[in-house]
């Protein structure tokens, strides 16, 4: 057992007419349920000058680093995944696609970062595409079943 | 202009054997901007009903989000989404086009980057053909969600009868 928390901070004071401030936390389980998830990937870095698909989490792989087939290995399927764009915002006009399977989230802009659920199954890989051929680095994080 | 700061902790003494904490902290600034923040926010909270009350037609997936030509064109959007129900069983499945990104169980929240890549229409009331609106469907039991959508351009629909 493992008891993993993630808080959000949302906070502006002139976003509106009143100070907007939204703060919650949840504790990471399993789907359906208040056990913990036990499994991560760990904290990894990675530094880029692709500007082709970069696939950070192979779902539901059966054969790589996370597969079943590798010593004592858990096939990722379903968890929350945390991502940050470490560059700097730069002129803002680059950042990192972040893609589902084949569907585009959004844009990662540098400082920029990304908290979600995913279901993956195989095909729902998660993956990045830089816009540009700047060295990019980013750090990820998954927490699966 | 105005300065929105999202701040992410994730914290485990445990799930290691070193104790894991992380904080990241982003403003959110419009497209090809590098100090201009979005200035737009739509924050709602609503009953995600599991039968689609009160007609109690079939339940399915709406579009919580609804894409646009104005927020393909403003590419840089933020989505906070979080499901409020206390219960750990009741869930929210989050998807986008033909795509499930996860599932939100009672007390879990997302926040995305979000770019609208496909649009399909400039009509907020046509939900039909592929798009990229961010649609959601409730199991289990009716889920009580919030959301926010900080971005830079939407699309108010004409009105009909003036």
């Amino acid at each position: 057992m493992a008891t993993t928390t993630a808080t959000i901070t949302l906070a502006s004071s002139d976003i509106a007419d009143n100070s907007f401030s939204i703060s919650n936390t949840s504790t990471i389980t399993k789907a359906g349920s208040a056990n913990d998830i036990v499994h991560t990937t760990g904290l990894t870095r990675i530094t880029t000058t692709a500007t082709a698909n970069v696939v950070l989490i192979n779902s539901g792989d059966t054969a790589g680093n996370y597969g079943a087939s590798a010593a004592g290995g858990n096939v990722i399927t379903k968890g929350k995944f945390f991502i940050q764009n470490l560059n700097d915002r730069g002129d803002g006009s680059k950042y990192v696609t972040l893609l589902q399977g084949a569907v585009v989230i959004g844009r990662l802009y540098g400082g920029d970062w990304a908290f979600f659920p995913s279901d993956g199954a195989a095909g729902d890989d998660i993956e990045i595409t830089p816009s540009s051929t700047t060295e990019t680095t980013l750090e990820y994080i998954m927490f699966y079943e | 202009m105005a300065t929105t700061t999202a701040t992410c902790t994730l914290s485990s003494a445990d799930i290691l054997s070193n104790a894991i904490s992380l904080s990241s902290t982003t403003t959110l600034y419009k497209d090809g901007t590098t100090s201009t923040g979005l200035e737009q926010l739509n924050y709602h909270r609503l009953l995600l009903t599991t039968n689609n009350a009160p007609t109690g037609t079939a339940a399915t997936q709406f579009d919580l989000i609804q894409d646009s030509a104005r927020m393909n064109a403003n590419p840089a959007n933020y989505v906070y989404i979080i499901n409020k129900n206390t219960d750990v069983t009741d869930y929210v499945k989050i998807s986008i086009n033909s795509e499930i990104i996860g599932s939100l169980y009672g007390g879990d929240w997302m926040f995305i980057p979000w770019s609208d890549a496909i649009t399909d229409t400039e009509d907020a009331g046509d939900q039909t053909g592929d798009d990229s609106s961010i649609e959601a469907q409730a199991f289990v039991h009716d889920c009580e969600i919030e959301y926010a959508l900080f971005h830079s351009g939407e699309l108010l629909v004409t009105a009909g009868d003036s």
